[in-house]
């Protein structure tokens, strides 16, 4: 942790990905099959992007862009919205709704990008 | 027929070569300003049925106009369509005839263009050319701005105007420099687009909208693309029939997915192109005069002003001067319902070429009919080519509103090309709208369930809102307001592990005591131990507003923090826990720095712990601390060297959980939260981290029954509530969703006991 403003999201990535080590987490890889691209700015969409790669097809998180061909789909969203998203305080539809969340990509792809996926923080 | 091509915007009219004397426009011009045959002589007397003539002299009027005549640059951009509709529709004029009457119209609309151009003499100059010297001329016509610049705005007006009233006989031509792939994007997410926009509208009308779309897109470069086509002019009758078998004859699914396949593979770009435009180019112009809104009243001035010019004759050139300044939209709109109406009666029509005053004739019935689909906003040429041509967009509209079994596939196919696009503004408008529908296995459901969805959350986050803003949301019956002593009642609930009335009761003290630290400071854990970070955390800083050095309050908004992922609060509080500490603030640097580096604070607290291994502080707060740089082991041997020395403090083990949890040792955390459970049975958040280890293991069923009862015992914990909806739908368990979203525990429990 070497700067100490750090995006939210990225804390919730790191545990996902020990999360897609687990049992569970490689279900998940066997389930969904796609490659998501996060394009995550800390305040405003477009700015400042930090982009994390959802490999879940080799079942990896990779902070930088994919590098591998094309993800299946690039999502974009506010540190806060991803993390609204993840836990499931906000709907993806309605964050794609009110523009919390654009995409590019595969639709279908995208469906399955739901808040499940994401492992939950413990809280102490 | 004839008057068909005549009133949808007349392409098959621009047929060059046309040697009929009879001249159809000028016919109908005459007919509906009701003057007789006569006309066509008379016409011939307008000053400025000489080309040259007329724009030298109109020219000289616009100067004037262009120097007095207020405009904005702003309005440029979207003027600059009309116009080009405008022209085009004149070029066809052009083409078809070199009488009188197009020049009187040329006249018009050169006008017209100048006085909405506010640097009129560059461009004046400019049209002026284009116009005088006829279809030769019309490469030469271009938009001002960039290809992108102009499809942006133009799709802009698209997205943001519900007023394209007129569907559109779509074609599809390369226009702005677009390719086909990029034409075909917008010809497919259009249709979609358009879908949600007009959710409320027939199909027909969705139709008509993307038809209209396509086609104004194609408008511009139409011009020349019709200009050099080769018509048969002479018998518009003909043309019809002819090009109606044309469509007839090949079967439009198969040629459409043909065209596709093309596309896709990128076999033969050109040959698409060849056939897009023998197909849909001959037709494209007619459907060009429905068009949005503001390209009509842009044709409705033309109109308005033609009828006019016509009817005052010698005094055309004053006339349509008078009416180029005149720029009420309710005079030309009236001109233009004159026109409409007169045809809708019936009192005309065209036939050979003629324009003729009758009632009986299939221009009657059409003209009928075109009023109707007029009102209707759906024009006759689209309910055509939506019937008949089963062109791409709409055959695809088609598909997709079925929801057919090639649904998903089309779907996967179209967000494909969707990405492919890369004009930016329209990708983003577009993606707002696809969402909706494309995420929704049916779009009006979805709608209704996520608006519904939308306005429970808005209440909802209102309260999550101001508690983040720093503003403690109080109950809203608080029995015990009044309380004499309400503190110690609450450290008595708190004691019992009665959290929510404790919350209800310290609420009261800090009521009547706001600067009752204490009081702040037990609220603020009742709130953590009842799994409401929110709130915990602005009770801790009221709290730390009336003692700013209390360490227990500190350490807690540090842990807190943590919770939320927000982590420089959490290294800021941690470290002023630190700092105010008797025994270890003098580790601390006196000058507290601006960024906090998580490392020097792990380093000044290992001082700490090597000072006094026996504090089980210490301990906590560097547990804490691993938490934040994610150094789960080292994390969860500091919470258990704390444990050691606190066995009975049920929050530690907790904690334990918690790490171990987010180390993904789920089966080590269950056995830490059992510990605390057992320590304090009604420890909340302890319940529903138990769900969360379950649930992250994928148990969903036995997380069920974990967020349940943390909720039995605090149903404000919007979090459990949360993971619980997750879990429900994860365990396949939809039919207890709507128990979750009411928040009905009974029924919850009852399905859920643990």
């Amino acid at each position: 942790m070497a700067e100490s403003t750090q995006l939210k999201s990225e804390v919730l990535l790191e545990q996902m990905k020990l999360h897609l080590a687990t049992d569970a987490g490689k279900k998940l890889t066997k389930e969904i099959g796609h490659v998501y691209q996060l394009n995550i700015a800390p305040t405003k969409i477009g700015f400042d992007e930090v982009i994390f790669v959802v490999d879940l097809k080799k079942g990896e998180v990779k902070k930088g862009p994919y590098e591998d061909g094309k993800p299946d789909v690039i999502f974009s969203f506010k540190d806060e919205d991803f993390i609204k998203i993840a836990t499931g305080k906000m709907n993806p539809q309605i964050a794609f709704m009110r523009g919390a969340m654009k995409l590019k990509g595969s639709i279908s792809a995208a469906q399955k990008f739901t808040p499940d996926i994401f492992p939950k923080p413990a809280k102490m | 027929m004839a008057m068909r091509e005549l009133v949808t915007g007349g392409a098959a009219c621009a047929v060059p070569g046309s040697s009929s004397v009879a001249n159809p426009l000028s016919n109908l011009a005459n007919a509906l300003i009701g003057s007789s045959s006569k006309t066509q002589e008379r016409l011939k007397e307008i000053p400025t049925s000489t080309t040259a003539g007329s724009h030298g002299q109109f020219n000289s009027d616009h100067d004037d106009f262009s120097t007095t005549l207020p405009g904005s640059e702003s309005d440029y951009q979207q003027n600059q369509h009309a116009d080009g509709q405008g022209l085009a529709f004149l070029d066809s004029y052009h083409a078809t005839n070199r009488a009188g009457l197009a020049d009187a119209w040329d006249e018009i609309q050169h006008q017209r263009n100048t006085y909405r151009n506010e640097e009129g003499q560059t461009h004046l100059t400019e049209s002026g050319l284009i116009y005088n010297q006829g279809p030769t001329a019309q490469t030469q016509l271009s938009f001002n701005g960039t290809p992108q610049k102009i499809l942006s705005s133009f799709l802009h007006s698209f997205v943001n105007s519900s007023c394209g009233d007129f569907p559109f006989r779509p074609t599809a031509l390369p226009v702005l420099g677009l390719t086909k792939g990029e034409k075909r994007c917008i010809r497919d997410r259009s249709s979609i687009m358009a879908r949600h926009f007009f959710s409320d509208k027939s199909d027909e009308f969705i139709n008509a909208q993307v038809d209209a779309l396509l086609c104004s897109l194609d408008i511009d470069n139409n011009i020349q693309a019709m200009g050099s086509l080769p018509w048969r002019f002479s018998d518009l009758e003909n043309y019809w029939t002819e090009s109606q078998g044309a469509f007839a004859t090949s079967p439009p699914a198969e040629r459409w997915v043909t065209e596709y396949e093309q596309q896709r593979e990128h076999v033969d770009p050109g040959g698409w192109a060849h056939l897009f435009n023998q197909q849909h180019g001959p037709s494209g112009w007619a459907s060009e005069f429905g068009d949005e809104q503001s390209q009509i009243t842009s044709v409705t001035q033309i109109q308005g002003a033609h009828i006019s010019n016509l009817a005052a004759m010698e005094q055309s050139r004053l006339l349509a001067s008078t009416l180029a300044q005149n720029n009420d939209p309710k005079f030309q709109n009236s001109k233009f319902l004159q026109f409409v109406s007169k045809m809708s009666r019936g009192e005309l029509f065209i036939e050979d070429n003629q324009v003729q005053s009758s009632s009986v004739s299939v221009a009657e019935d059409w003209a009928t009919e075109y009023k109707k689909h007029y009102i209707a906003g759906l024009s006759e040429t689209d309910q055509h080519a939506h019937k008949e041509l089963s062109y791409g967009p709409d055959k695809w509209v088609h598909e997709f509103a079925t929801g057919s079994k090639q649904h998903e596939l089309v779907d996967d196919q179209w967000a494909d090309e969707f990405s492919k696009l890369h004009v930016q503004d329209w990708v983003e408008e577009f993606g707002n709208q696809v969402g909706k529908g494309a995420l929704g296995e049916d779009s009006t459901d979805s709608w209704a369930a996520a608006y519904d969805e939308y306005l429970s959350e808005q209440v909802a986050t209102k309260r999550r809102l101001d508690s983040s803003k720093g503003i403690y949301v109080f109950s809203d019956m608080n029995p015990y307001v009044g309380h004499p002593d309400p503190l110690k009642e609450g450290q008595e609930l708190f004691r019992k592990g009665l959290l929510s009335e404790a919350v209800l009761a310290l609420e009261a003290e800090v009521i009547k005591n706001p600067e009752n630290a204490e009081g702040w400071r037990l609220l603020g854990i009742a709130h953590a131990e009842n799994d409401d970070d929110q709130q915990a955390i602005t009770s801790m800083m009221k709290a730390q507003d009336v003692d700013p050095t209390n360490l227990e309050v500190l350490l807690a908004l540090g842990v807190s923090h943590t919770n939320e992922l927000e982590q420089a609060a959490a290294l800021k509080y941690l470290y002023q826990w630190l700092r105010h500490h008797p025994k270890y603030g003098a580790l601390a640097p006196k000058e507290l720095p601006d960024s906090l580096y998580y490392a020097d604070v792990a380093r000044i607290f290992n001082e700490a712990a090597q000072m006094s291994p026996e504090d089980a502080d210490v301990h906590i707060v560097l547990g804490v601390l691993y938490n934040l740089s994610r150094e789960y082991d080292k994390a969860v041997t500091s919470f258990k060297t704390a444990i050691k020395l606190k066995p009975r403090d049920y929050s530690l083990w907790n904690k334990l959980g918690a790490t171990q949890a987010n180390s993904v040792q789920s089966a080590d955390a269950i056995l830490a939260y059992q510990q605390a459970l057992d320590l304090k049975p009604n420890y909340v958040r302890a319940w529903a981290n138990m769900g969360i280890s379950y649930a992250n293991q994928g148990l969903y069923e036995d997380s069920i029954r974990y967020y349940v009862r943390a909720l039995s015992m605090n149903p404000k914990a919007d979090n459990a509530w949360q993971y619980l909806r997750i879990s429900l739908s994860c365990a396949s368990r939809n039919d207890m969703l709507e128990a979750c979203d009411s928040r009905n525990l009974d029924v919850l429990q009852k399905a859920f006991p643990l």
